[in-house]
């Protein structure tokens, strides 16, 4: 049974701007759910949709078994949700700040009391629990986010963007805490648009673009899918031998894209059992000496790439900024 | 009853919140002092005369004042919606299953609890200057007021998740204020205006509530203009109210 499950899902914004476009989406529970895409790519909007933040213009979803349209305020009591700008009450204590999240829940007070200590203890927010938090810094202002967010105990946590802004240690930190809190069986749906992000946590990853899922899977099914596709070579660095080599690769049909590092060329090809016989030819029959060659290690971009023809990189740096997905 | 839980914990979180701004209590305070300090003597050569029945303009002004402290902390309550806007706290708050009403409505409620705090300073101090304190009057337009309150805030606050930015809110509200106060009989009652400017007056919601204002601090309790006071502004308390929650519902995109 899936704990979150959609069919159609589809916002529209200002008539014609499709941000989802027909989105079907199955996810089980206990699991880590990671949607990663570019800016603008729709995977906030999924998600606000999915926490009965923004209406739904058409289709279906069910979330812990509720019908999303048609009983938001029973979804609201199954989740908890941590947004891009978290909402940690700035003139209040962290403490202050959980214990009425617990009593907005439903909580009573005395185990308002036990579960705000747990979290303080768990997340380690005791240097601080005790100032406003406008005195946090960006970490510790995280973890009582994360905290406000599971304070009621949801079976289900949606993060969006969890650690953008975060240092590499502060980030790493709470990847630790979110695979603790989903062990207890918590199921979490986040939002990233950081390839290590979705990697390394995501039990499983579903890539979006323009508004619809390309792919997904596992993280490792997914680059499985295009295993070998990813090709490295290196040549002598005598400046012409690469141009040459560069000139050679553009031109051939299959070859998706070149990019240079060092005296390294980087292709992406179609299929590289019929590619690499037919590329070694060419750099045969033209004179141009191969120092080395291998299959490279496919990342989860060259996933994105291979599904949608861009790569999350450029995608990524050119919508910076753009913050209205 | 988890809609009078949900209200009591809201109203609670924004009346500390007020508590630990000491400057926005300072200046609420202190503005509508500042002008029965330095306004009022200005006001003296007037008592008795057209306006001014009796022999203490602060029968007449305070009233007055006190219209304008509800007018205005209603109308500033956006400033504080866009500010929780920007930081999440409207939308983590609701995501949880807390009363729509109660989110919606404890800032306004919190304002309406400091200015009565406000109202009692304003009154405790004019009274040794000679005011004159009906206290049913009084009452009666502390309800009065606090109608005014949510319909100014209601505005206030839909204007701030409409504009979702603090510099064009900011223009609205001051654009639409300034009419507004002069346009009420505030600082000067509106019998001594031409008619033209009387006429426009009564399209001015504030007018209705600062007649009604000056005529329940000279003792009487109810009669016509009392009335008319209240009708308009439970009127516009439904009419704001209402487009609020639409707006409220769909804003925290």
């Amino acid at each position: 049974m899936s704990i979150i499950s959609a069919k159609m899902l589809t916002k529209v914004y200002a008539g014609k701007i499709r941000a989802v476009d027909n989105l079907d989406l199955e996810i089980e529970p206990g699991q880590i759910f990671g949607f990663l895409g570019p800016n603008g790519a729709g995977k906030t909007t999924t998600l606000r949709m999915l926490a009965t933040l923004l209406p739904i213009d058409s289709g279906e979803a069910t979330v812990a078994g509720v019908d999303v349209r048609r009983q938001p305020a029973k979804v609201r009591r199954h989740i908890g949700y941590v947004g891009q700008f978290g909402g940690a009450d700035g003139l209040a204590t962290g403490r202050e700040d959980l214990m009425l999240q617990g009593r907005l829940n439903g909580m009573g007070s005395s185990d308002v009391k036990k579960r705000s200590e747990e979290l303080i203890n768990v997340l380690d927010l005791k240097d601080f629990a005790d100032r406003k938090t406008s005195t946090y810094s960006g970490g510790q202002r995280r973890r009582l986010e994360v905290a406000l967010g599971i304070m009621h105990r949801p079976e289900i946590l949606f993060l969006d963007e969890p650690t953008t802004g975060l240092d590499p240690q502060n980030r790493a930190n709470l990847w630790v805490q979110i695979r603790k809190l989903r062990d207890t069986g918590t199921t979490i749906f986040l939002t990233t648009h950081y390839l290590e992000e979705a990697d390394a946590l995501s039990d499983r990853v579903a890539i979006m673009d323009h508004g619809k899922i390309a792919a997904q899977g596992t993280s490792r099914e997914l680059k499985q899918q295009i295993a070998g596709d990813s090709v490295l070579f290196s040549f002598k660095n005598d400046g012409k031998t690469l141009a040459k080599a560069m000139k050679l690769f553009k031109q051939q049909p299959y070859v998706r894209e070149v990019t240079q590092e060092g005296e390294q060329v980087r292709l992406y090809v179609k299929d590289s059992a019929s590619a690499l016989p037919d590329l070694l030819r060419l750099l045969d029959k033209e004179n141009i000496p191969v120092k080395t060659m291998a299959l490279s290690e496919p990342t989860l971009d060259d996933v994105f790439l291979r599904k949608t023809g861009r790569s999350l990189r450029d995608t990524a740096a050119n919508s910076k900024g753009n913050g209205a997905s | 009853m988890k809609v009078l839980r949900d209200f009591t914990l809201l109203f609670k979180r924004e009346f500390i919140h007020a508590l630990r701004m000491p400057t926005w209590l300072i200046v609420g305070i202190s503005t509508p002092l500042l002008y029965l300090a330095l306004y009022t003597p200005l006001l003296q050569k007037l008592a008795g005369g057209p306006g001014f029945p009796t022999k203490n303009v602060l029968d007449v002004f305070l009233p007055g004042m006190l219209a304008y402290l509800a007018f205005t902390s209603g109308s500033s309550e956006g400033y504080g919606t866009i500010f929780t806007l920007k930081d999440g706290q409207i939308e983590r708050l609701r995501v949880t299953p807390a009363n729509r009403v109660a989110l919606l409505l404890s800032p306004i409620l919190s304002d309406i609890v400091w200015m009565y705090i406000f109202i009692a300073i304003l009154v405790a101090v004019a009274i040794p200057f000679g005011f004159h304190a009906h206290v049913t009057g009084l009452l009666i337009s502390l309800i009065l007021l606090a109608l005014l309150v949510i319909v100014t805030g209601a505005f206030s606050v839909t204007i701030a998740l409409l504009t979702k930015e603090i510099s064009t809110f900011a223009s609205i509200v001051m654009g639409i204020s300034l009419p507004v106060l002069l346009l009420s009989g505030v600082l000067l009652p509106l019998s001594m205006a031409p008619t033209w400017m009387r006429v426009i007056a009564h399209f001015n919601p504030l007018f209705y509530v600062v007649d009604a204002n000056r005529v329940l601090a000279a003792g009487t309790i109810w009669n016509s203009t009392v009335g008319l006071a209240f009708v308009v502004t439970a009127g516009l308390v439904i009419v704001t109210l209402m487009w609020a929650t639409r707006v409220y519902k769909k804003a925290v995109a």
